[in-house]
């Protein structure tokens, strides 16, 4: 495996892991990873970064009385029929 | 607190698939409320308004479009005009000169055992990360709250925050390193890893 393959693969890793690579270098990249040790473990980093991201800064439950309140916000008054 | 000039929908099936469709999204905006406003009570009045604004424009809205971006795009759009005049100043500006793989490297990389510095990242407590996060300089806070947390494509997050798909990429990449670096100073702070 070339260093310059994996420059140029490493360079792509964030579009790759976003979903953003075009088919035709998505492939490529796949192909690459799939033989290159060092390229792998720096993908599968990046990729466990962006989990933890998810998980840990999207795991705020809303308060239950804000839902509340806002379901109430938009109800037609009591007994109202349009 | 700003008038929109669409009246909320007087048709009571438009009311109902409102309820259905965007009540669902409000755990979510909630979370990134709170990551935007870095504050509770603020995070419940943007949800609050942004809730109520969608309800006036949601007349307008058409189906088969895309509501969730729609409908944060509301929420990116109120938080600039009503709550970014309150903020503190966020504490990481992204550095240009910073390595790509700082965090990785950082942690051993191809020098630890397999996966050893993925493990560290889930050790690190979940305050820890939203504050990193929420130190974020605005523009980049929101590219990667919206690709990372939200799960947006770069199109959708370029029409959300209203800049072309290059701006994305590039808050997108400088952000997620600034963020390592914090990260890095929250596991050595912890003792997450030996010096």
């Amino acid at each position: 495996m070339s260093k310059t393959d994996c420059e140029h693969v490493l360079q792509r890793i964030e579009l790759y892991l976003d979903g953003e690579l075009v088919e035709s270098l998505r492939i490529e990249v796949e192909r690459h990873l799939g033989g290159c040790d060092p390229c792998t473990g720096h993908a599968e980093f990046q990729q466990r970064l962006k989990d933890v991201l998810r998980s840990k800064c999207g795991c705020n439950e809303i308060p239950s009385e804000l839902v509340e309140r806002l379901r109430a916000s938009i109800e037609p008054p009591h007994g109202h029929r349009a | 607190m700003a008038r929109s000039p669409v009246a909320p929908p007087e048709d009571p099936a438009l009311r109902e698939r409102f309820e259905r469709e965007v009540l669902p999204l409000l755990p979510n905006l909630y979370g990134a409320a709170l990551r935007m406003t870095r504050n509770p009570q603020d995070a419940e009045d943007l949800v609050q308004e942004t809730y109520l604004r969608a309800y006036r424009g949601f007349g307008g809205f058409k189906e088969g479009t895309n509501l969730r971006a729609w409908v944060y795009r509301i929420l990116t759009n109120t938080f600039i005009n009503s709550y970014r005049k309150k903020q503190r100043e966020p504490v990481t500006v992204p550095d240009e000169d910073m390595p790509d793989w700082y965090l990785y490297d950082k942690l051993g990389g191809a020098n630890a055992e397999a996966s050893a510095e993925s493990e560290v990242l889930e050790k690190i407590p979940d305050e820890d990360v939203q504050r990193a996060l929420e130190d974020l300089a605005e523009g980049f806070r929101m590219a990667v709250l919206l690709a990372d947390v939200e799960g947006f494509s770069y199109k959708e997050i370029a029409e959300i925050l209203d800049v072309p798909i290059g701006t994305v990429m590039s808050r997108l990449h400088r952000g997620r390193k600034a963020l390592q670096k914090a990260l890095w100073e929250t596991v050595r702070e912890r003792g997450l890893v030996k010096d």
